[in-house]
């Protein structure tokens, strides 16, 4: 009789740090080194909702990964994600009515279904906009384009086996497509297990060609709201890498530190955003289609440990990022997973981030300044904290399923939300956002 | 300053090891009982772990860390 392996962390963790495929989901399915699963199905559905009639989305992903024997593992996942919701536009919100017409909506008809014509803050009437979609916005509330909605399904492949003694290898790949956007990805890694097993290396490379097909065309970046000028579709790649130790600590602790590399090359910049321009009073005078660098370098460091405390597994991480648009962050994030007996946990979450603005990020423009090269009012670039407090619950049957729910609500505080400009004081520039996560899950053992 | 913030580190390192009795890093094979329960891996929730990045992702200029830096979405 063959004596199966006991599983070790080590290369669970191993494997999720090197293979992991850009944020996806399949790059893991590799990561247990479980030869006590041949087949092991992890199914969920994601309820992701923001307030104020924002963004929110369903996802069901599954994942399968099929042990061959002898740490050959196939992990395949899939991902299926609907939107709808208002997006913000990146304008301020103003003491008038603001008027816009929709990028993103599928629509390119005028909802009457006659000619429409659409008059800029200034005054200016524009019929060049007689067959897209408008849509107002309420004096002091944040413009958000409601006619957003999207889907995406995403598929993930990966293999990973031994090719020499302590010496394994992995390789992952990505498709996915959206109404306007289609994205592959790749990636490669080795890992080395020496001293006992205690310490493992690993190094990987990625991958990733995107193309961009922004409804309606790319618009020219700093150019006239009004004016429309689009470009057709763009494209993007990106082009990495990962360096990683993990370290048996003690007999309770295991540790991870990854330092990861990427470089952005193309299209960065966001097609549906805009940037308010104002006068000296802080009245809008018009809106600029916003604009970014098409290069971006990032560079993290990722300091990932789990813990075996009184009966309780303590799973606590913290990453640097920074990158040169001038956008530095910092996360913690701690789970304890707490064990009710029966085969039933809970697992309380809370995640802590920051991060600075970057060096084009603009909440307005003052129209009396010179037009900048690169300017974003996205609040995804701006400076802000954000906390996420929530806990899972799941229970276990028959040794080899178990049925999870997860609750959590996510919070974004910015910094920069308000301006001394006359027509803007008392105004909530950049209000924030407030989101509730619900998960399903189920996972079985075959 | 960097050098006054590698001490710091270096000294939160020294804390944890003593507070956690390392004096040795590292195990013998017989004592990986704790390190095999299947909650113990780093990686103990890779679907989880895919859709907090995946939100994460679309809502912040930050990704990645655990394995590469996040892409793969039009979302950011």
């Amino acid at each position: 009789m063959q004596l199966k392996k006991p599983p070790t962390p080590l290369r669970l963790g191993l494997m999720a740090a090197s293979c992991a495929l850009l944020g996806s989901p399949a790059a893991k399915a590799q990561t247990a080194a479980d030869g006590e699963q041949p087949l092991l199905i992890d199914a969920g559905v994601l309820y992701y909702k923001e307030d104020q009639g924002r963004v929110q989305t369903i996802e069901p992903i599954v994942r399968f990964k099929k042990d061959y024997g002898d740490e050959h593992v196939l992990g395949v996942t899939l991902a299926f994600d609907s939107l709808t919701g208002g997006s913000p536009n990146g304008a301020i919100p103003s003491r008038k009515a603001q008027t816009f017409a929709t990028p993103s909506g599928t629509s390119l008809q005028p909802v009457s279904g006659v000619p429409q014509t659409y008059t800029t803050p200034s005054g200016q009437v524009v019929a060049a906009l007689a067959k897209v979609t408008l849509y107002s916005v309420q004096p002091a509330l944040l413009p958000l384009d409601p006619n957003f909605h999207d889907r995406r399904i995403a598929a993930d492949v990966s293999w990973a086996q031994p090719v020499a003694t302590d010496t394994h290898a992995s390789i992952a790949g990505h498709l996915s497509n959206e109404l306007d956007f289609d994205s592959a990805a790749f990636n490669a890694a080795l890992s080395h297990d020496f001293n006992g097993k205690n310490t493992t290396v690993s190094a990987g490379v990625n991958g990733e060609l995107d193309a961009v097909k922004p409804i309606g065309g790319a618009p020219v970046g700093g150019s006239d709201y009004t004016q429309l000028l689009k470009n057709g579709s763009k494209s993007k790649d990106v082009v990495g890498g990962l360096l990683g130790v993990t370290q048996v600590m003690s007999r309770r602790w295991v540790a991870q530190l990854n330092y990861t590399y990427d470089k952005s090359n193309g299209y960065l910049t966001d097609p549906y955003k805009i940037v308010s321009v104002v006068d000296g009073t802080g009245t809008e005078t018009g809106y600029r289609f916003e604009s970014r660098p098409d290069k971006r370098t990032r560079q993290s460091l990722y300091f990932g440990n789990k813990a075996y405390v009184g009966g309780e597994v303590l799973d606590i991480s913290y990453r640097r990022s920074k990158d040169d648009w001038g956008i530095k962050s910092d996360t913690v994030d701690g789970r304890l997973r707490i064990d009710l007996g029966n085969d039933i946990y809970l697992e309380p979450h809370a995640r802590w981030y920051h991060q600075g603005a970057a060096d084009f990020y603009h909440l307005y423009l003052n129209q009396s300044d010179a037009l900048p090269a690169y300017l974003s009012a996205d609040p995804r670039l701006a400076d802000f904290k954000a906390t996420t407090f929530g806990a899972k619950f799941g229970v276990g049957f028959g040794g080899n399923t178990e049925l999870s729910l997860r609750i959590e609500q996510y919070q974004q505080k910015p910094t920069d939300t308000t301006s001394s400009l006359a027509a803007l004081q008392g105004l909530n520039l950049n209000p924030g956002l407030k989101t509730v996560i619900v998960q399903l899950g189920w996972r079985y053992d075959y | 300053m960097r050098l006054a913030r590698l001490v710091g580190l270096a000294c939160a390192a020294g804390a944890i090891l003593t507070m956690t009795g390392c004096g040795t890093i590292g195990v013998k094979p017989w004592q990986r009982d704790l390190l095999a329960k299947k909650e113990m891996a780093l990686d103990a929730n890779p679907l989880d772990a895919a859709i907090d990045d995946h939100v994460y992702f679309s809502k912040e200029a930050a990704s990645g860390g655990r394995g590469f830096g996040g892409g793969g979405c039009g979302c950011n």
